[in-house]
């Protein structure tokens, strides 16, 4: 991201997540796994699960009934960052709003579905109205129809950053003025074959076979869930009185390899960010590589937050969850440090400065 | 595809009861085995094209270390998925190579795959948006490249034939059971086709730096949603005509001086008309109509593919001044802003060309390349 251009502000979140659906910041509390009971399991098996509702519940008016779940709560979390904004769309030239959305595995619910449908009806009988909703972008281009958004419309993703490079591919959209305001969205939920994957794989957490032990137990407990973030152009938020600013992005960098630390002291130069947002990629061996790159970047003058296990088990899409979990603990305004590493020298880092 | 050669071909074998008409690969060339088992179809194809596109930059492969990566596709993995996963997950995984399958499912391991097998350890991502994948994938690359995010970036999509899409496609009744016809008033729809391609971005002051062979210029792009409907486009193509708008005004053009434009022309009845109006919309007031051609007619529908493979058909009309008409052609859509390339290939100077995609969930993308050597 070109270090000298405008900085773009993060003005509005939504979410839906174990911790419900919510608009703002995420209250802090602790949260347990809960029992899987969307499939038949072998025993107890646990999660950070989104509890079901009724989207139209929360946004009037939605029509849920054949999207995949991760399309619903794209739209409710969607509507809630706007709303958190304090943004009327109908009042915005709305072919200037882009969607940008990170996702791992997709509509995993639907894709399951129509394998099933195809087992049981020959893959000659499967079902039309199904097979547009397994994209992985169906998501982002709900998002798109619902709110009437006609500007650029991008679903990404990467193994480990697909929710930091969301928000660094919106930040540059809207710094080429390719649009002036996005909203960045980043998520998966859990179905039966991935959660299988994960316990086959033998990545999964003893907290996700007994309700004895506590979340922070080692290992993976997978999460589901979506988080949205509503990014404007710094011209953009100036010409609205009612835009509260969470925090603007400066700059943004990711790679798959080489020398994270020289890269990021490239970025910082002679800065020290008070804060320090570590993310990760949900194995349990990315959380300690990644505090330890921070401190070696900024020795004991930043505050390191930790990742929370809610946003681990979202793996690569947590970043969003990351950062609006750290933004929760309220800390002071100043320059922060979102940084998340990876296997093989990987990294993705932004700098912000929250307001 | 000079000499009008189609690569779409009768196929029954893909799934039990599917008989109809795709372009199918059937000898891809052969990756070490060590590469192979980890790699979906989908990867391989990647692999293959980037591999391809290293061979055709006449660079030494060391160059592109820090590159970045950003490939785009809709299928992923699922080709090396059956629907035994579905009805029993964790058996399906503990068998021989299960869970090594089930890897490749998610739709960026291809960006990994290409990173993991060439060394690249710059920027890489994946993207899926449906048929526009591969030149958003071009698109935002480009951005990249601006951002100084790499100093360059291997760019574009892959997408095998498999039996989840054709399925699915064929139950939205949009395939047609013969060979295509993209914009003849009596199409039936679209054929599906498998296939990668993959572009080498760099800044136009790095490749003059360093003497590279450009092939060509990126002038101009533009991306934008109909946000109108899940899978039909806007009927009066106003979108794409506003995303041809846009890519216009960013490459500081008039319509007049684009010489020819690569449709997204997939055949299908709502596509083509919805495409052809936009057409109508974004070059009405020419001094002569547009040459438009698809080039689908040749290599069917690649998908998350397609606007990759599209964008090098361009890349080489800019270089050699053969535009390609649309194959099967006989009773065009009246459009009279339009120029339909049909018959035989036509031979002009081609400063500048358009590459334009649409997807499902109504994603437009509009590229404009300029000659290299301009």
């Amino acid at each position: 991201m070109t270090p000298n251009l405008p900085p773009v502000t993060i003005t509005g979140i939504g979410s839906v997540s174990p911790y419900g659906a919510l608009a703002g910041l995420i209250p802090q509390c602790a949260l347990e796994p809960t029992s899987i009971t969307a499939w038949t399991t072998a025993g107890l098996r646990r999660a950070f699960l989104v509890q079901p509702f009724r989207p139209a519940g929360v946004v009037p008016g939605l029509k849920t009934r054949r999207l995949d779940r991760l399309s619903a709560w794209a739209l409710v979390a969607s509507s809630l960052a706007f709303k958190d904004a304090g943004i009327d769309l109908c009042q915005m030239d709305r072919s200037r709003v882009a969607v940008v959305f990170a996702t791992a595995f997709g509509c995993v619910d639907l894709t399951e579905a129509f394998y099933l449908s195809a087992a049981a009806h020959g893959w000659s009988g499967t079902d039309p109205s199904t097979f547009p909703e397994t994209l992985p972008s169906a998501p982002a281009s709900h998002v798109s129809m619902f709110h009437g958004l006609r500007g650029p419309n991008v679903t990404v993703s990467n193994k480990y950053f697909a929710g930091e490079i969301a928000l660094i591919q919106a930040a540059s959209l809207l710094r080429h003025g390719q649009a002036d305001l996005a909203i960045v969205l980043a998520g998966d939920a859990l179905a039966r074959t991935l959660y299988s994957w994960y316990e086959v794989a033998g990545l999964l957490s003893p907290a996700c076979y007994n309700s004895d032990l506590l979340s922070e137990a080692g290992g993976f407990i997978p999460s589901e869930g979506i988080a949205a973030l509503v990014m404007e152009s710094a011209k953009h938020e100036d010409s609205r009185s009612n835009a509260h600013t969470y925090g603007r992005i400066h700059s943004g960098r990711w790679t798959a390899g080489g020398q994270p630390v020289e890269v990021m002291r490239q970025m910082l130069g002679d800065f020290v960010p008070i804060l320090t947002v570590c993310s990760g990629n949900g194995a349990p061996c990315a959380t300690s590589p990644t505090s330890a790159l921070a401190r070696e970047i900024c020795g004991d003058r930043t505050v390191i937050i930790l990742p929370q296990p809610v946003a681990l088990g979202l793996a690569g899409t947590g970043a969003l969850f990351h950062l609006i979990l750290a933004l929760s603990t309220r800390p002071t305004n100043g320059q922060a440090l979102f940084l998340a590493t990876a296997a093989n020298s990987g990294f993705a880092a932004l700098l912000l400065e929250l307001l | 595809m000079l000499s009008g050669k189609s690569c779409l071909a009768r196929t029954k074998d893909l799934y039990p009861g599917f008989e109809g008409t795709t372009a199918q690969i059937h000898e891809l060339a052969p990756l070490p085995k060590t590469f192979s088992s980890r790699y979906s179809r989908t990867d391989q194809l990647a692999v293959v094209a980037v591999a391809d596109a290293i061979a055709n930059s006449g660079c030494d492969r060391a160059i592109f270390r820090e590159s970045g990566v950003v490939m785009a596709n809709t299928v992923g993995g699922l080709t090396e998925i059956d629907t035994g996963l579905a009805e029993g997950p964790s058996e399906w995984y503990r068998r021989p190579g299960g869970l090594l399958r089930g890897t490749s499912y998610p739709f960026a391991h291809v960006a990994d795959a290409v990173g993991a097998h060439f060394g690249i350890r710059g920027p890489s991502c994946a993207i899926s948006v449906a048929c526009a994948s591969g030149a958003i994938a071009i698109a935002l690359a480009a951005d990249m490249l601006l951002d100084g995010a790499a100093p360059m970036i291997l760019a574009g999509g892959s997408d095998p034939l498999c039996p989840f899409t054709l399925s699915g496609f064929n139950s939205l009744r949009a395939l047609d059971p013969n060979p295509c016809s993209p914009f003849d008033q009596n199409r039936k729809g679209l054929n599906l086709g498998e296939g990668s391609a993959v572009l080498i971005l760099e800044t136009l002051a790095a490749a003059t730096a360093r003497d590279a062979n450009i092939l060509a210029v990126l002038r101009g792009w533009a991306m934008n949603n109909d946000a109108f409907h899940s899978t039909a486009p806007q009927t009066q193509g106003s979108g794409l005509a506003d995303c041809i708008r846009l890519s216009m005004e960013m490459a500081e053009i008039s319509s007049d001086e684009i010489g020819y434009v690569n449709a997204h022309g997939t055949g299908t009845p709502l596509n083509d008309i919805a495409e052809a109006n936009a057409y109508e919309t974004a070059f009405r007031g020419r001094n002569s109509p547009i040459p438009v051609s698809s080039t689908k007619s040749y290599f069917g529908h690649c998908l998350g593919a397609a606007g990759a493979l599209e964008a090098a058909v361009t890349i080489m009309a800019v270089c050699s001044g053969a535009l390609l008409p649309t194959l099967r052609l006989t009773d065009p859509i009246e459009s009279p802003s339009v120029d339909w390339l049909r018959g035989k290939v036509r031979r002009q100077p081609l400063p500048l060309a358009m590459s334009v995609s649409s997807g499902f969930g109504g994603s437009n993308t509009a590229l404009i390349f300029a000659s290299g050597r301009s």
